[in-house]
């Protein structure tokens, strides 16, 4: 089985970044089967509204975990869209150029549907990069404001049909968020978040199609072996299995 | 062997996943490597009255071997003395579950003294759960919150008597509840992180750990996956597998 887990933090562990946490962490993975992970930094480490500095600071992190496993971590640079155009823009080429980041990690600075995101969709064109957008369900949580609902991804999808798009968490985005996904070739969900509830693999690969359901787990804070066997434990063929776990994030981002 | 001590009949109104069987529930716990559950019925959370449910639950379970009734009693309904009475004239009824934000009152009710008291001339042990979904993105208009640590934790010490499992708690509750509760046990079936055992080995001893899934509401492969795929030691594995359900439903 071979894997590729689309939304890892591998930052955060119990003891901080140490090299003997990344080494754990790699060894782990492949034990499972998973033979390349997307990271996607310490996003909440300064909160909701991190400086310039901050962002920077975040980045280096995670460019400093890939420097380890250069051919096991696949970078995204993490952004606060609400810094504007010029630290967007620079912070994006910084990445790009200097560490060979392959997409944009948004969080919850702000919302996806906001105007300060168009650099972002822009700095993404012209970088060939996928953006990865944490989405949730905002029905419950009262956060829209600065926190993304996914019909707030659908809409960003929308608006820019050229970037290819992650939906983050398929759990906490729930059915809805699978209906405002659906028909929107350039947006894809990946199956992080939340209890692996029964059912909504399935019903993604139903409504959306399966080459646009990816395999996620949010490690550490969630175990990949959890996240694993629900993707595999689904009711799917083993050719919609396979794709979902491996060959669409594979293409996605280009890795083979 | 895995034994649940967290699996569900009946239907949860705002999920996909559909109706199961007795014996269906049972074959597809057993794909998962789960040879027995304990199970409750989720008719008993929204029912008013629900000895409705708990009748089906204990028909339903007759003739299912791998399935060990966990009837829902509300403590604070006129008639709680009679579906104690009821339940513990079934000799498969070895405990009974709680749910007191889903039946609307408080943990630190008087009114459960006496109720505990009952349950210890029953001999009926006490399952407590904290929540039974995750509540930030649930269907909008139920708005149940879970029960809150610190509710639990002056439960616990309220009845230092009763050895108590608490099901639908969070990892980090688990490890506070832990240190200071010796009457505390609880499930895994909310707890979760990539290190998870590891952070709970500091905390509490595994002859206080069940394993629990959720299922069918949740899939058992994956919440299996969470013990079966992780180091676990000889004895945590025997403990939380299934021994500790054993000897605390006496199965």
């Amino acid at each position: 089985m071979r894997i590729i887990d689309v939304h890892t933090h591998p930052v955060f562990m119990r003891r901080g970044l140490q090299r003997t946490e990344i080494d754990w962490l790699v060894a782990h993975g492949r034990a499972l089967g998973i033979e390349r992970m997307v990271t996607l930094g310490d996003v909440l480490l300064h909160g909701r509204f991190p400086t310039g500095e901050q962002i920077s600071a975040i980045n280096d992190v995670t460019a400093q975990v890939q420097s380890w496993y250069p051919d096991y971590f696949v970078s995204f640079c993490f952004l606060n869209p609400t810094l504007g155009e010029r630290h967007v823009m620079s912070e994006v080429e910084r990445c790009v150029t200097k560490y060979g980041f392959k997409g944009l990690k948004l969080e919850i600075c702000n919302n996806a549907s906001d105007a300060c995101m168009k650099p972002v969709m822009e700095a993404a064109r012209r970088w060939n990069l996928v953006v990865l957008q944490h989405s949730w369900s905002m029905t419950n949580i009262k956060q829209r404001s600065f926190h993304t609902d996914p019909a707030d991804t659908a809409l960003l999808a929308r608006r820019h049909p050229d970037v290819k798009i992650i939906m983050a968490h398929l759990t906490g985005c729930g059915v809805r968020g699978v209906l405002e996904a659906k028909g929107l070739p350039n947006l894809y969900i990946d199956t992080s978040g939340g209890l692996p509830d029964e059912g909504l693999i399935e019903y993604a690969v139903e409504h959306l199609g399966v080459d646009h359901v990816l395999y996620g787990s949010d490690l550490p804070g969630r175990a990949a072996t959890v996240a694993i066997q629900r993707v595999v434990g689904a009711r799917l063929t083993p050719a919609e299995r396979k794709k979902i776990l491996y060959d669409n994030s594979a293409r996605l981002l280009q890795l083979n | 062997m895995l034994c649940d001590v967290n699996a569900f009949l009946g239907s949860w109104p705002f999920s996909i996943v559909p109706e199961y069987s007795a014996p269906q529930l049972a074959d597809y716990l057993a794909q998962s490597g789960i040879r027995r559950a304990v199970v409750s019925h989720l008719g008993a959370v929204f029912q008013p009255d629900p000895m409705l449910a708990n009748r089906k639950l204990l028909a339903a379970v007759r003739r299912t071997p791998a399935l060990a009734p966990l009837p829902i009693v509300n403590p604070l309904l006129a008639n709680w003395r009679e579906q104690l009475t009821e339940l513990g004239a079934n000799a498969a009824v070895r405990a009974v579950r709680i749910l007191p934000n889903y039946h609307n009152y408080a943990l630190k009710s008087r009114r459960l003294d006496p109720f505990m008291d009952a349950l210890a001339e029953a001999k009926l042990k006490l399952v407590l759960t904290a929540r039974l979904e995750d509540e930030r993105h649930r269907y909008f208009a139920l708005r149940v919150k879970g029960v809150p640590c610190k509710a639990i934790a002056a439960f616990l010490a309220r009845f230092p008597d009763h050895h108590i499992l608490c099901t639908g708690v969070p990892l980090f509750d688990i490890q506070n509840l832990a240190e200071k509760h010796a009457n505390f046990s609880s499930d895994l079936s909310y707890a979760e992180n990539i290190t998870m055992m590891e952070m709970l080995r500091d905390k509490i001893a595994p002859s206080r750990l069940m394993f629990g899934t959720f299922a069918p509401l949740v899939s058992a492969r994956a919440q299996a996956a969470k013990l079966t795929q992780s180091p676990l030691t000889a004895q945590e594995r025997k403990l939380i597998y299934a021994e500790n359900a054993r000897r605390f439903f006496s199965l």
